[in-house]
């Protein structure tokens, strides 16, 4: 059983597996309570996590209803073989794989300068926030989701959840639903195209996922 | 190493993933080669950015607002594959009941003196119509929002001009933490209390059915013989015909409480009657037949006076559509409030109100009105925006607040307030002229606010004098908030 994949920053209530197994038990018989009280308990993960996958906050609040409807629809389907917030975790990064496609073909207006310095944990930065550092830190950040924008969807996807977020193949081949060979081989080129990109070369972009 | 490092040498490098050999003949080469170091500067500088990355946190957004459009997503999908026959069964089902209506009316009669119908914004349907082969559609009705608190949303969408919107029939209306009051006719609306959703499903003349999740409290005047008011609440429904009474409905139980009038419930195993001041709750998975009315207590019946549904003395669409508009009404923090001497309920809230001046007061923490000021409404256009107060910050307690006083006096420009005021005075006495003044005063000499309550000069002045008293300086000292009458 996958436990736990995302370690958001504090934000979600902590769940006991008897509190959980009764919260969804609730939400498929459609309790209006519960639907809240499972909305209010994981409302901020889900954003945190499309929030980050993505780098902007256009269309945030949208997307945060995308996953819960999905949850809430999907829920009777729920098998209880992963965590509650592993499995919406893994419907964030559907949408948000549904959100970089379309994307894709319509290019958003505002990018990644959306993303508010002031959100980061203050404790995880090492230097003192002057302004020429809190500048220095959005312009690398910049350059780092241009580099995302740069890759296929599904490598994007699974080159952030690996190099960002530090999740291991198997867990990433559960959340985009998929094994952890082809995880790997996604990751191969990714990464070299990602590098490269970052480094001012880009590089061949690979052979294989691109959509 | 004669050839360039791959980028994504340098990551592996960085995540501890290559050996210590490797990472040295790395550097060695970086050491020679400037377009490796720089590659090596710029990956170890997207590196340390994955660690922001990762500790973002969300913004805020409408959390409300996403709830109940969640809610009202996964509802509305439910409710249509569930039960919901198609609309012309549904059109025929109606012209059916409304047929049978006034044969059974004998038996679900209620209050047999019920006055001429006044709900109906149309005519009723013409006599005889329920039994022709091609009955008469019974005219549709229309409600508008009277007064809203927090977020509203109007079939899944959040309106920008909620108070112009016209609820007809498959209108859907969702609350977040606040409620709305909708009015469809003469002493006739309903109000959705927090977290709750109403569908109107059949919306006119003949029949009003009110498909609700949630809690509702509705007021309807007395209806005619062939007028239905029914409310379902799953798989309970309640008719009425004329009262007010309030239904909650949620996966536990229905619980129906009838301020005045006589509310009949029904369920496959029967009906029974809720009289003025009684309760009756049925719990999931039990039938009417097994429950017991009871009677509410004092304070319940107050509760439910208190949540009666506001309605506007006079009803006729077109006229208020035309010379009401809404009046946002802005408080810091949630305070009851009043206007023109009605209590509305909690603030901030917006609510219909007809043009000309109004006053408006809002209550302190012991539960004193006390005057927040008065707004001039007018009648709306295309292009005008909502009427909107800011009522002041609520006064924080203070005590020691005679040195503050003093050092108000002494630091006043009297020569910036006079020239303030030069204009005034060429052209009128300004003897007896005042500004009352409300302001703190923090412990570093810092003002928090400092608002102008009353005072008989023309906006623009007094607007001077604000700024003149906004720049004194204070020292340090005690926080105090207070109220001072300045004569000019």
């Amino acid at each position: 059983m996958l436990q736990g994949v995302k370690r958001d920053s504090g934000s979600v209530a902590t769940i006991g597996s008897a509190d959980e197994a009764d919260l969804i038990e609730r939400c498929r018989a459609h309790e209006r309570a519960a639907h809240d009280e499972l909305y209010h308990r994981f409302r901020r993960q889900v954003a945190g996590n499309l929030y980050r996958v993505l780098g902007d906050r256009n269309d945030l609040d949208d997307l945060v209803q995308e996953v819960f409807v999905i949850a809430f629809r999907g829920l009777d389907k729920f098998r209880g073989d992963a965590r509650l917030s592993t499995w919406l975790y893994r419907i964030c990064v559907n949408v948000a794989l549904g959100r970089i496609r379309t994307r894709k073909r319509r290019p958003a207006a505002v990018g990644v300068q959306d993303l508010d310095s002031a959100n980061a944990d203050p404790s995880l930065t090492e230097r003192p926030e002057t302004p020429e550092r809190s500048l220095e830190r959005r312009q690398d950040q910049e350059r780092v989701y241009r580099a995302l924008d740069t890759l296929a969807p599904k490598k994007r996807i699974v080159l952030y959840l690996h190099e960002i977020e530090g999740l291991d193949l198997k867990e990433i081949a559960y959340l985009v639903d998929s094994n952890p060979v082809t995880v790997r081989t996604r990751l191969f080129y990714a990464r070299r195209e990602f590098y490269a990109h970052l480094a001012g070369e880009p590089a061949d972009p690979g052979s294989k996922d691109n959509e | 190493m004669t050839a360039h490092v791959p980028p994504h040498h340098w990551a592996d490098a960085l995540h501890g993933r290559l050996s210590h050999a490797e990472c040295a003949e790395m550097e060695q080469h970086a050491a020679e080669c400037t377009k490796c170091a720089r590659t090596k500067v710029r990956i170890q500088r997207a590196s340390d950015t994955f660690t922001t990355i990762r500790t973002q946190t969300a913004p805020d957004l409408p959390w409300d607002s996403v709830r109940a459009r969640v809610h009202w997503s996964v509802s509305t999908e439910r409710r249509a594959k569930v039960t919901l026959p198609s609309r012309t069964n549904r059109i025929g089902w109606v012209a059916v009941v409304a047929a049978a209506a006034a044969a059974t009316i004998g038996i679900v009669a209620i209050d047999r003196d019920a006055p001429a119908p006044t709900v109906a914004v149309a005519p009723p349907p013409a006599p005889g119509s329920a039994g022709s082969a091609t009955p008469a559609r019974p005219s549709a009705l229309v409600g508008l929002v009277n007064r809203a608190t927090g977020d509203v949303l109007l079939n899944g969408l959040r309106p920008a001009a909620l108070f112009t919107k016209k609820l007809v029939a498959g209108s859907v209306l969702a609350t977040g933490d606040g409620r709305v009051d909708v009015q469809f006719g003469d002493t006739s609306a309903f109000g959705l209390g927090p977290h709750s959703m109403l569908e109107l499903r059949t919306f006119d003349a003949s029949t009003i059915e009110l498909v609700i999740e949630g809690t509702v409290d509705i007021e309807v005047a007395p209806r005619a013989t062939n007028q239905r008011f029914l409310v379902i609440a799953g798989d309970r429904t309640i008719e009425v015909r004329g009262t007010q009474f309030r239904v909650r409905h949620d996966r536990e139980s229905t619980t129906i409480a009838c301020r005045h009038g006589l509310v009949a419930v029904r369920d496959p195993s029967g009906q029974l009657e809720v009289g003025a001041a009684r309760t009756l709750e049925v719990k999931t998975g039990s039938h009417i037949k097994q429950q017991r009315v009871t009677t509410l207590s004092a304070d319940e019946v107050t509760a439910l006076a208190d949540a009666t549904p506001m309605t506007l003395p006079i009803w006729n669409l077109d006229a208020l559509v035309q010379t009401s508009a809404p009046l946002e009404i802005a408080t810091v923090g949630r305070r009851d409030i009043r206007v023109d001497g009605v209590e509305l309920g909690r603030a901030p809230m917006s609510v219909r109100v007809m043009p000309g001046r109004h006053t408006v007061e809002a209550a302190d923490s012991a539960g004193r009105f006390k005057r927040a000021g008065w707004i001039d409404v007018a009648a709306p256009t295309a292009s005008s925006k909502p009427a909107r107060l800011d009522v002041p910050a609520e006064a924080a307690p203070t005590r020691d607040i005679t040195a503050r006083r003093r050092q108000l006096k002494q630091g006043i420009d009297k020569a910036r307030i006079a020239a303030c005021t030069r204009q005034l005075t060429k052209s009128a006495d300004l003897a007896g002229a005042y500004v009352q003044i409300e302001l703190s005063v923090d412990a570093r000499g810092a003002v928090g606010f400092l608002n102008v309550i009353e005072t008989d000069l023309p906006k623009d002045t007094a607007e001077c004098v604000r700024r003149v008293l906004a720049d004194v300086a204070f020292d340090a000292g005690a926080t105090a908030t207070w109220r001072e009458r300045i004569a000019l």
